[in-house]
């Protein structure tokens, strides 16, 4: 009870006419730079920075936080409509948003990807508000072991990710694995596959990686074959964006696992969304009992990762608030930003500044609500895009991955890096070698090679510390099941195939 | 959403000319006129982080007693190589200043072939902030004091630090040579995964700034037992420095200090000096760095020469005694 008195505590900061219009303005800066490809919330969050210097610590924190936010739901939008993600974690949602859009229901994909992004957001603010303090001191409790048996999962789990061959994908994977390996090794701070270039002696940018495959490669499948996307010429009613009954029952629980998956990675500092959105669609993947529809415009592959993909930019809260332990560079920007108003995060900040700390939280809801009212009739204003002639269109999407890469480190090479990207994807995408693994082996593979090191450092080079943890040892069994199971379902397949019907 | 369009637009606008950086002709106005345009300052780090802040915090003040705004520009990357290299590339005319700090010193003699000297290709012109690291400890271990720690875990000791290279990597190195040769040192990512760590107690000690960790100390999630400065800090004037705690010869303090390019006119670095000073010398500013950890303290160039000097060689010396190979 004492928790809703201080929630309603929390409304009253957070429905102050300035608190709504702080808040109003993060949320809709950050859609729209979240349908920008490329332009992502690190960037805008950094140039938002100085400007909360001088307002009230409550309103600069709800701006911030609604950009981050905020972004989240746009990056979906490109991802369907153009198969240019708005940004990483959104690099899935092509996947199936894409084809969606290219039967004519773009509309309903981008409803979806709103609802679940909602759904999702909720589900984690929910967690936020009733169990903070205990979730957060289990997600602390995770060592560097049970980084890497959760990664050992992801990464299984991930081999669905292929559409064609599994050889194809798991060559991605590999290349995705070995190119997270370039730049400066955690553990002995050597150099390697730097090629004495010192923009790569932080690694390979992901927003680099990500907007190349996936955004400058499809530019230059469409303009190669002249296969643009194109909007219907009729106007989009209302009616049209519904989703079929099909579509809901599709949608219902892939929307709960995602936002759950959502949640539970986004707790867990240094994982951050992609890894969220990711896991989500490969799990839909592995539990959809028609698996082949995927990569056809499956309801359940955009619903999932999109509500995993709000869910864990909301659940990082949950650590940079009770304990001070910002999960990524985006939440330690704003942490930050708090201390430079004598504001110091941490167990005590729910106590001795309980009006900030029920403020933002109830500040996210309202955000959430916003982003909701605002979207959904964005939606048709979206979907016209696709009525730009692709000549002119094109260009500007190009300039504004430019922009978006530039600006994350003001590295220039990093935009040249994104062209090499974008021509290796076309030709990845020419000979049937999927994108998607590459980009999951690039983003896990570092923090599996630095956790599986470190946890042996910890155990003085025992293997057992990976069975003798518990955390580690559930997800290494929940590993060997899903292994099991898929072997057990191959061989069945391949049975029936064996016999055919008399 | 009228307003918003407009917003977005100015942002990008921003980002835009942030990427353009004026390397046009200074006009004709000699150094007399100086400054006739904002000054771009280069900070190596990402935004947020303590040599951005402080610089900010600074900036603003520092900007309104020359008349012209500071830009500052995070260049991150490579260990400040990348901000060191962008700064070559802007005249000698005082419109474009970095920030070095102390690891610049460490890089010297980390990095086997620099794209660049600092010595021949840049000038000081004033510290701006300095700061402590702190050792930690878990309160739940028990461990009030160094010497109770190292009878207790001797040989087994475990310190986290952020990565390999850093100050606070290396100032591990050098506790380790004085005080604990067997000790483990163990990276992380970044101070959060230290502080992570710590809390989680799968190390028994962390080094790391005040500043980064002040809000788990203040919140009595982690326990200062030693303060790596030569003399106690104010913040903490209960915990000891390294001297009281037994270990002679363990000093270490971080700096940030701005930086031109050689053969700036030094009319142009007497009067960023002087107006520096008196913008640290503020009650405003000194209690804002306070806050967050930091003392705000000007000093000559010369002087500044010798302590960057001294510190080269001071890292040298712990580079080679922990067999670190230059890269």
């Amino acid at each position: 009870m004492e928790t809703l008195s201080l929630l309603s505590m929390g409304f009253e900061q957070a429905l102050t006419p300035e608190a709504l219009l702080f808040c109003f303005i993060g949320v809709s800066l950050g859609t729209f730079i979240g349908v920008l490809p490329g332009i992502g919330s690190l960037t805008t969050i950094a140039l938002c920075l100085p400007l909360t210097f001088h307002l009230e610590p409550l309103l600069g924190l709800i701006m911030l936080a609604g950009i981050f936010y905020g972004a989240q739901y746009g990056s979906s939008t490109a991802s369907i409509l153009l198969n240019v993600p708005g940004s990483a974690p959104a690099a899935i949602t092509c996947l199936d948003g894409y084809p969606m859009s290219r039967q004519g229901r773009a509309g309903i994909a981008l409803f979806i990807t709103t609802i679940a992004s909602f759904t999702g957001g909720s589900f984690a603010i929910l967690l936020l508000i009733f169990f903070a303090p205990v979730l957060a001191d289990f997600a602390i409790s995770f060592s560097a072991a049970d980084y890497f048996s959760i990664m050992v999962l992801a990464l299984t789990a991930a081999s669905t990710l292929s559409v064609g061959s599994p050889l194809k994908g798991l060559a991605m994977v590999s290349l995705g694995l070995l190119m997270g390996m370039v730049g400066t090794d955690i553990n002995s701070g050597q150099f390697r596959y730097t090629f004495g270039i010192p923009a790569l002696a932080d690694g390979i940018n992901l927003v680099a990686l990500a907007m190349g495959l996936f955004g400058v490669a499809e530019i230059l499948n469409n303009l190669t074959e002249g296969n643009v996307p194109q909007a219907g010429k009729e106007k989009i009613t209302f009616r049209q964006m519904l989703p079929t009954p099909d579509d809901w029952k599709a949608f219902r629980f892939s929307c709960l696992r995602g936002s759950f998956i959502g949640s539970f990675i986004g707790m867990l500092p240094g994982t951050g969304p992609t890894i969220a959105t990711f896991m989500a669609y490969a799990g839909e993947k592995k539990l959809s009992k028609n698996p082949e529809k995927f990569g056809h415009g499956a309801v359940e592959g955009i619903s999932a990762p999109e509500a995993a993909n709000n869910a864990s930019v909301q659940a990082a809260f949950i650590p940079t608030l009770t304990l001070g332990v910002p999960g990524d560079a985006i939440m330690a920007v704003m942490l930050g930003g708090l201390l430079i108003h004598g504001i110091t995060p941490g167990p005590q900040l729910v106590t001795t500044d309980a009006a900030l700390f029920w403020g933002v939280v109830a500040s996210f809801w309202i955000g959430n609500i916003i982003l909701l009212i605002l979207n959904l009739p964005m939606i048709g204003l979206w979907v016209k895009l696709l009525s730009i002639p692709y000549r002119f269109l094109f260009p500007a999407v190009l300039f504004l991955i430019c922009i978006g890469v530039y600006s994350v480190n003001n590295n220039s090479t990093d935009v040249l890096l994104t062209l090499v990207f974008g021509i290796m994807g076309f030709y990845f995408n020419r000979h049937g070698f999927p994108s998607a693994p590459l980009l999951l082996g690039f983003v896990l593979g570092p923090l599996m090679e630095e956790n599986f090191r470190r946890a042996l450092v910890l155990s003085d080079s025992s293997l057992a510390t990976f069975v003798d943890r518990p955390i580690s040892a559930a997800f290494l069994a929940m590993t060997a099941v899903l292994l099991v199971f898929s072997f057990r379902r191959k061989a069945t397949l391949t049975d029936d195939k064996a016999q055919p019907a008399p | 959403m009228i307003t918003v369009l407009r917003l977005f637009t100015l942002m990008l606008l921003a980002a835009f000319m942030a990427g353009c950086n004026s390397e046009d002709n200074v006009s004709a106005g000699g150094v007399d006129a100086w400054p006739e345009k904002p000054v771009r300052v280069i900070i190596p780090f990402g935004p947020g982080g303590l040599a951005d802040v402080t610089m900010r915090l600074a900036g603003e003040p520092l900007g309104e007693l020359l008349g012209e705004r500071l830009v500052m520009e995070n260049r991150p990357g490579a260990g400040g190589v990348a901000a060191t290299t962008t700064m070559l590339n802007a005249d000698a005319d005082g419109y474009t200043l970095i920030v070095l700090t102390n690891g610049t010193t460490i890089a010297e003699s980390l990095f086997d072939d620099l794209p660049y000297n600092i010595t021949e290709d840049l000038v000081p012109v004033s510290a701006v902030a300095w700061f402590d690291l702190v050792l930690l400890v878990n309160p739940d271990s028990g461990y009030k004091d160094l010497q109770a720690l190292l009878e207790a875990r001797g040989d087994n000791l475990r310190i986290a630090t952020i990565n390999p290279g850093s100050t606070q990597n290396l100032s591990a190195e050098l506790f380790k040579s004085l005080a604990s040769n067997s000790a483990t040192i163990i990276p992380y990512r970044t101070t959060p995964d230290v502080l992570g760590a710590l809390l989680r107690g799968e190390v028994d000690l962390a080094i790391d700034a005040y500043t980064a960790l002040k809000g788990a100390i203040d919140n009595n999630q982690v326990t200062p037992i030693v303060v790596t400065g030569e003399v106690r800090n104010p913040a903490m004037p209960d915990i000891p420095t390294a001297v009281e705690a037994g270990i002679t010869e363990f000093f270490v303090t971080g700096w940030n200090a701005l930086y031109a390019r050689k053969g700036t006119d030094p009319a142009i670095i007497n009067r960023l000096n002087t107006n520096i000073a008196s913008v640290l010398a503020t009650d405003d500013i000194r209690t804002r760095f306070a806050e967050l950890g930091v003392e705000a303290h000007a000093n000559t160039p010369q002087e500044m020469q010798q302590r960057f000097l001294s510190d080269i060689e001071k890292w040298r010396r712990v580079i080679e005694a922990a067999g670190i190979d230059p890269l």
